[in-house]
């Protein structure tokens, strides 16, 4: 239904007490001197980044060396990573993994979350009740029943059931964080749309769709980094050497009395790469999309 | 959203249905809990889980080649587990199904898998193999104990013994001997401690793992030999709580105060790239320290008391086990058979450092020249240790010697409780897990 537009009126502006003294800190903050700023914003770049350097100095720096920079540097633990570990498997395997719960985990979460955004059905407030709730379930709880399900599927040493795990349990938060975004577009432009002719899977496709990205963004990043990262199902899931994923070649870099920290820190750098890229890439829609959608269920 | 009172019904059926199909799946037995599994054909596929995959990855795909050259009828699946994780994949499998035919056991996981009734008697198997009376009898009777005692459920591939590994280079330089008794150890510790140049003479295992570090240095100094007297256990004995008092005031002294955290990781790693006298961990971080420091250390068996007694407590033996729902049990004994004949478990324990369980291939020339392993395998083989067997085969140790009390000792190293209440606490609970371990026997 399509209501009559009032424009509001601004408000007048009336310069009070609190208005000056903001002003007063504003012109405060940018007389500050510059170290008050970059110091402490020093101080958590360089807690934040020593940890990288030691990873980095560990992976390019010959074995045996005690060397504190990176000089010289070698390639050797990433070739040993990348070809005797089978980190060029265990990388295509968290590709295929990661996009694929990526898209699946977008596309269910956009279809429930416009459900859950634009109906009203009975349950529907015990069925939120029951999504947050299942936040609260660890994955190892249902490693089990999970596993059971998934050999009857005869999906075990399949990449299919990592992806179809991580989606379920990204789906929750995900759907929640999308229905968020849908309830923030007006749901007169799609009453609008209806009017011009279009179904509601039209008006949904252009009118709604293209106002999500941010949202999308933000969950899609959310989903990929996660199954990623995930070791868990993987580990338990996937009982053949040529379908393990990067968490799981990392983890076997490490034996039970002895641990290779050359290859283990080049390792850790081929499973940072990706997360970081990504997050170079999206980090402004990430930020958008999390701030409009996240706090508005 | 549908308003048909008829569709909303058909698809909450739909929904119910869906449901139960997958608890009844889920709840459903998939044949492999209690699956009594077939002695097969002896040809097609195994899968063989490695417990320590990743390092061992490669000798064992080496073992794997030379096996199936030898049997082309036969092809084995490697699967590495890493080590952190391969108790919780065998729970699960054994829970959920999935278990490979063949699959590495170490010693102290045994007895919470045998308890399982996962794996398979091989005493049988033994008694008509080649490889009766070829394997070393104390780690088969340390196998067959952690198993319970009365079924052998694992082959032993190797053993690792506790070691002092010391920088000969650091020790040349103060003019020190090489720490074979305790109290060369502490005044060896003392002298090379510098604290202005960050240089110490020990670094001692605060975080995980610490427990039996702690025992072996209880009992190595202490010189009981016993874990048990009658039902009790010695662990909280007057003699172990003074040693132990003494071994928890070299934290800070002549340590780094971050060993506080110290799992074998971290130590192993701050005594490769850094100015440490001592450290005490087993064989199996050989490799890490030829790799860093080769010709500036050795490695020795833990030190003796003045009058040359050596105790030393048990490491766990690792070992292959073959797993009860194997379908092809033929060819899974056969690579068991292959793993552990003289040359596989020669080039296995050389990759790892560790001592041979093949007496054969624990007299090759190898073993004569990697020192520690040599003195190791001496000293365990001609009884000049004192082993205190540890109860690996409490299905309740695990816990007991990890989770339960690591963060027990962290507090003893900090002062908050004494290397007496903490005894007590580990022996009141021992003591427990045994009388029940009886009860159920």
């Amino acid at each position: 239904m399509i209501t009559d537009y009032q424009p509001s009126v601004a408000p007048e502006v009336k310069h009070t007490r609190s208005g000056r003294s903001r002003g007063r800190r504003h012109r405060a903050w940018d007389e500050a001197p510059r170290w008050q700023i970059y110091l402490p914003l020093g101080i958590y770049l360089l807690f934040t980044l020593i940890p990288f350097y030691w990873i980095f100095l560990f992976a390019v720096r010959p074995a045996g060396s005690t060397s504190l920079v990176p000089w010289p540097m070698t390639g050797e633990h990433f070739a040993k990573v990348w070809t005797e570990r089978s980190f060029a498997t265990y990388f295509q395997n968290s590709v295929v993994t990661g996009v694929a719960t990526l898209l699946m985990t977008t596309v269910v979460a956009l279809v429930g979350g416009y459900a859950l955004a634009r109906f009203d059905f009975r349950g529907k407030r015990p069925f939120m009740l029951v999504l947050l709730c299942s936040q609260f379930v660890p994955g190892a709880l249902l490693l089990v029943p999970l596993f059971r399900i998934f050999a009857e599927l005869q999906l075990i040493n399949s990449l299919a059931s990592v992806v179809v795990a991580e989606t379920v349990f990204q789906l929750p938060l995900s759907m929640i964080l999308i229905s968020g975004f849908i309830r923030n577009v007006p749901y007169s432009l799609e009453e609008a749309a209806w009017v011009d002719g279009c179904n509601r899977f039209h008006g949904f496709r252009v009118v709604v769709l293209p106002l999500l990205r941010p949202g999308l963004i933000a969950v899609g990043s959310f989903a990929f980094v996660h199954a990623w990262n995930h070791f868990l199902f993987a580990l338990m899931f996937l009982s053949r050497q040529d379908k393990q994923t990067i968490p799981v070649g990392l983890n076997t870099l490490m034996s039970a009395d002895s641990v290779d920290l050359g290859a283990l820190a080049a390792g850790g750098i081929i499973a940072a790469v990706p997360v970081v890229i990504v997050f170079a890439f999206i980090q402004k829609w990430l930020i958008t999309g999390f701030s409009s959608g996240a706090v508005k269920g | 959203m549908s308003s048909n009172p008829r569709r909303r019904r058909l698809a909450a059926a739909l929904a119910l249905t869906t449901a139960l199909a997958l608890t009844a799946a889920a709840c459903g037995d998939d044949g492999t809990s209690g699956d009594k599994g077939k002695e097969g054909s002896g040809k097609g596929e195994i899968t063989f889980w490695d417990n320590n995959g990743g390092v061992r990855t490669e000798v064992w795909k080496e073992i794997i080649a030379d096996f199936e050259k030898k049997n082309p009828d036969i092809k084995v699946n490697y699967v590495g587990i890493p080590a952190e994780s391969v108790q919780s994949k065998y729970d699960t499998a054994i829970q959920g199904g999935g278990l490979p035919d063949v699959g590495g056991v170490g010693a102290a996981m045994l007895a919470a898998i045998a308890a399982q009734n996962a794996l398979e008697p091989l005493d049988d198997r033994l008694a008509k193999s080649p490889l009766k009376d070829k394997l070393s009898t104390a780690m088969v009777d340390s196998v067959r104990a952690a198993g319970g005692g009365e079924q052998m459920f694992t082959l032993p591939t190797s053993a690792n013994n506790g070691t002092l590994w010391y920088r000969t280079d650091l020790f040349e330089a103060a003019g020190l001997d090489e720490p074979s008794t305790w109290t060369k150890f502490y005044a060896a510790a003392e002298k090379l401690t510098d604290k202005g140049k960050n240089h110490f003479g020990y670094t001692i295992r605060g975080g995980e793992g610490s427990i039996a570090q702690a025992l072996d240095a209880a009992y190595g100094q202490s010189g009981i030999t016993e874990f048990w007297n009658g039902d009790k256990t010695t662990v909280n004995d007057p003699k172990n709580v003074a040693a132990l008092e003494k071994y928890v005031g070299l934290f800070k002294k002549v340590t780094p105060s971050a060993d506080l955290n110290n799992d074998f990781k971290k130590m192993v790693a701050q005594w490769d790239s850094g100015e440490i006298g001592m450290l005490s961990h087993n064989l199996g971080s050989y490799q890490d320290h030829l790799k860093a420091l080769e010709g500036k250390f050795r490695g020795i068996p833990n030190p003796t008391l003045d009058d040359g007694t050596r105790v030393q407590v048990s490491n766990p033996v690792d070992g292959i086990g073959i797993f009860k729902s194997s379908k092809n049990k033929t060819a899974a004994w056969k690579f068991v058979e292959f793993a552990l004949s003289h040359e596989s478990n020669s080039k296995w324990n050389e990759a790892a450092g560790a001592i041979p369980s093949n007496l054969e291939a624990a007299g090759d020339g190898w073993v004569q020249s990697a020192e520690a392993t040599k003195l190791a395998a001496a000293a365990l083989n001609d009884g000049t240790i004192k082993i205190v067997q540890l109860p690996y085969y409490l299905p309740d140790w695990n816990s007991l010697s990890k989770a339960d009390n690591e963060p027990n000792f962290q507090k003893v190293l900090l002062g908050k409780m004494s290397a007496k209440d903490f005894l007590d606490t580990l022996a009141g609970q021992l003591d427990e897990a045994q009388a029940e371990w009886k009860k159920q026997q």
